[in-house]
């Protein structure tokens, strides 16, 4: 009797094993309707998202960035060895392309970047205008390698932002700063701007031996590339974002207490809303997949019944809040003291697509979060 | 009547099948406790989270802090105890106890199957278990070859009633007529071998699984209990079990319920395993020079009323209470009133974001409470669909704000939920101060109705 139990319990393991060996691979994926050809199975589809990804948007949105970042270096370089008004609009003028090229990668916190805490390093603001004064008097700027929130807070664009806008009442007494070698000024803007390229650079460089394992991981697991990406998209957008970008500065965590210095490149002023926009660009962008297979397609791919229009419904979504973001004075700042309302508007219409994202999309696409390790029942 | 009943009360059969059934049950928790600790889940699920959700009537059930360690230790000490069969009742009743207290610190794991074990182990610190091949026969030195046939049926009533009540749950509409959630969850099994992007991908298959699934779980105890079917019924124990764990990660209970369903067999099987397992073991028998243990046929309760008292209470709870939905107005799926420890498995794709907004009520002012500031990434996608947890945290969070000195606020849930692949739904009231609810056993009226029907059981 046991061994009987025994045996059946193999036969019975590989019969199932071996039963699925009969199916037809060639029937698959033509019972729902999706946009794709029939050749297009799950796995086939996620390969060629990735490939997207990876090639058309996280590459060479890097490439383009550490190309901004070069031209950067080379005003700041210009313009430390001898400061002048022109000089100090030329890094400016680099600054802001550069950091509007950055709102194109910010969303690809994965990989490499995630490894060498590149993000945090790049954009982490407000900046920390005392630790960077800190930094700058003691001449020791070494410690900017170590990753925590006061060092990221004094270094990458935000930093920059406090150098070339911040540090003195106005552009005379700014190039004053610079000119003085004593004052380390001029070193710390030479060095932190070094770091930009360096660890840009790193990440770019890491990639061509990182992009293989990224197209090879379709499948769907809390490791996955094809998920980690998802869900670092998402998380972008609700964090980096819509909380970041807006939600936080105008107070909708904080009782009404808003912090107008928590705006992204809040020493410039006049360019958050510009950068916001461009944030908002890439992540239109970056779902609809330019024409190539992407998050879009994927919905398209899975949705059924009352979810058959997510991703149309989705990019209404972005397109109301886009459409009312454009309407916006790009100094936030302004905006905020003059017409909050509108702020908390846009605010609202941002997280309607959070809603749909979290929600819908997560449902249609079945994704095994990263955050979430438990048995289910 | 009588007559039978009590005719059926003095049958016996063999003391083996309990025997066997004790050993498994004592290896899968001894695995099982320690997968879990290995995972890093004890640190992640007990102790990192601020805050706790306690199920209604357990409030006083403390997180034990880095003492949780302990708790899993003596665990994991009674599984052991169990599977060689010492101080048998002790150690099932102390595992019955700090099984049950885990699971009671923390309401957003609750999985049916850790329901299942510690209803489970509470039976088991009833049944005569160790009355041979254990140590405590060994120092007892009295064994007994057979045990009161009623024994074994508890264990095989407790299986029929999860079968039964898992296969009544699948009869509803969308389980049956919309293949829902299968239909979501079979396509993103892709990665699955063979079967992911073929067989997976079919509608037909998720409908065959769905009505599958709902035959099997009413039909597989009345399959194991006729004797011809049995083995057949067990095959396709195996078979179901096996493909649910390659399918869903649900850790152990696969294997529990394949293990558990031997106790359906006949004693000459349980006879053979244990002489089997006897042989196994055989250096470590002899070392302990197992002699002189004395051989009694029979072995009988001394007070079987209570016992039997106890159990027939026991399972009047269980058979009811999977019913007690119907008490609730609302859609049991959606607003999950009463749907909890009724065996209702796999059978909503239900995922939901609910914000929290605190309300200054005098000054009208206002302000979003950040989540991940309070609770785990685990709590937080839990909390975000059932409103007894979006309660209960609303109350934590004006807890928390008062204490800070805010005055006079009010909390707000803005929550969509979307169940089984449809639209999302606003879930919660987003007039309502949560504040001003307090939990119970009452229909909470401040769900919003659910905007679709799904009908069935």
């Amino acid at each position: 009797m046991i061994k009987k139990i025994f045996l059946l319990g193999i036969i019975i393991t590989s019969l199932f094993i071996g039963c699925s060996d009969d199916s037809d691979p060639s029937n698959n994926n033509d019972n729902n309707g999706n946009s794709g050809s029939n050749t297009t199975t799950p796995v086939s589809l996620r390969s060629q998202v990735l490939v997207n990804w990876a090639d058309n948007f996280i590459i060479p949105n890097y490439q383009s960035l550490s190309n901004k970042l070069f031209n950067l270096q080379t005003s700041v370089s210009n313009f430390c060895s001898n400061p002048d008004q022109l000089g100090l609009e030329e890094v400016r003028e680099n600054w802001l392309q550069a950091y509007k090229s950055w709102q194109y990668v910010e969303m690809f916190n994965i990989g490499p970047a995630q490894q060498f805490y590149y993000h945090y390093k790049m954009n982490t603001y407000p900046a920390n205008t005392n630790g960077i004064e800190a930094f700058i008097e003691s001449g020791d700027f070494s410690n900017l390698n170590n990753p925590s929130p006061p060092n990221n807070a004094s270094q990458g664009f935000p930093a920059m932002d406090y150098m070339l806008f911040g540090i003195a009442q106005n552009d005379s007494f700014i190039i004053n700063l610079y000119d003085d070698l004593d004052l380390n000024y001029n070193q710390y803007l030479l060095d932190i701007t070094d770091r930009m390229v360096s660890n840009t650079d790193n990440v770019l460089t890491e990639w061509d031996s990182y992009r293989d394992s990224f197209l090879a991981s379709t499948e769907n697991n809390a490791t996955s590339s094809i998920n980690k990406m998802t869900n670092d998209f998402i998380y972008y957008y609700e964090k980096g974002f819509r909380a970041n970008k807006i939600g936080i500065p105008i107070g909708v965590f904080s009782n009404g207490n808003n912090f107008p210095s928590k705006f992204e490149a809040y020493h410039k002023q006049d360019v958050s809303g510009i950068l916001g926009l461009e944030a908002f660009d890439a992540i239109k962008a970056f779902f609809n997949g330019n024409d190539n297979p992407s998050l879009k397609h994927l919905i398209d791919a899975a949705a059924i019944g009352d979810l058959t229009n997510l991703s149309s419904e989705i990019n209404e979504q972005f397109d109301d809040a886009y459409t009312e973001f454009q309407g916006l004075n790009v100094n936030f700042v302004e905006q905020l003291q003059m017409s909050p309302g509108q702020l908390n508007s846009i605010y609202d219409e941002i997280q309607a697509g959070t809603v749909l994202l979290k929600t819908e999309m997560l449902s249609v696409l079945q994704i095994a979060t990263d955050y979430v390790d438990a048995d289910g029942d | 009547m009588i007559l039978k009943i009590d005719n059926y009360l003095k049958r016996s059969t063999a003391s083996s099948k309990l025997v066997v059934f004790r050993i498994c049950f004592g290896l899968m928790m001894l695995y099982s406790m320690l997968r879990f600790w290995s995972k890093g889940w004890i640190e992640t699920v007990y102790l990192e989270p601020k805050f706790h959700f306690k199920y209604y009537g357990f409030e006083w059930v403390q997180s034990l802090g880095s003492h949780t360690y302990l708790l899993f230790i003596i665990c994991i000490l009674c599984a052991f105890l169990i599977t060689i069969g010492l101080w048998y009742r002790l150690s099932i009743l102390l595992f019955f106890l700090c099984f049950t207290y885990i699971e009671l610190i923390e309401k957003t794991t609750y999985l049916n199957h850790y329901y299942f074990i510690s209803i489970l182990s509470f039976l088991l610190v009833f049944l005569p278990a160790n009355k041979c091949f254990s140590m405590d026969v060994f120092f007892r030195k009295k064994q007994y070859k057979e045990i009161p046939q009623w024994t074994v049926d508890a264990i095989k009533l407790l299986m029929v009633i999860v079968y039964f009540y898992a296969g009544l749950a699948k009869i509803n509409s969308d389980w049956l007529f919309k293949a829902l959630p299968l239909k979501i969850w079979m396509p993103s099994k892709y990665d699955i071998p063979l079967i992911g992007e073929t067989l997976l991908q079919q509608e037909w298959v998720h409908y065959a699984m769905s009505w599958g699934g709902m035959l099997y779980d009413l039909s597989i105890p009345f399959l194991l209990i006729y004797r011809k079917t049995r083995l057949f019924g067990f095959a396709m124990v195996v078979f179901f079990h096996v493909f649910t764990a390659v399918l869903f990660p649900i850790g152990m209970f696969p294997y529990i319920m394949i293990v558990s369903a031997l106790i359906f067999f006949e004693g000459e099987t349980h006879d053979k395993i244990v002489t089997l397992l006897k042989k196994i073991i055989q250096p470590f028998r002899s070392l302990l020079g197992i002699s002189s243990i004395e051989n009694v046929n029979h072995f009988n309760y001394k007070r079987p009323k209570w016992i039997l008292w106890t159990l027939a209470i026991f399972f009047a709870i269980q058979m009811v209470a999977p019913f007690r939905y119907v008490l609730y107005p609302s859609e049991l799926f959606w607003a999950e009133e009463g749907y909890r420890f009724s065996w209702r498995v796999m059978l909503v794709e239900k995922i939901g974001y609910t914000n929290f907004k605190v309300v200054n009520k005098t000054s009208g002012s206002s302000f979003y409470v950040r989540n991940g500031h309070f609770l785990t990434d685990l709590q937080i996608k839990q909390k975000s669909f059932q409103p007894d947890m979006i309660l209960e945290y609303a109350h934590y969070l004006g807890d928390h704000f008062k204490s800070q000195g805010h005055k006079n606020i009010g909390i707000y849930a803005e929550s969509y939920v979307s169940l089984n692949g449809r639209s999302n739904q606003q879930f919660i009231d987003p007039e309502i101060d949560l504040l001003m609810q307090k939990e119970s056993f009452k229909h909470k009226q401040w769900i919003k109705p659910f905007k679709d029907e799904i009908k069935g059981f």
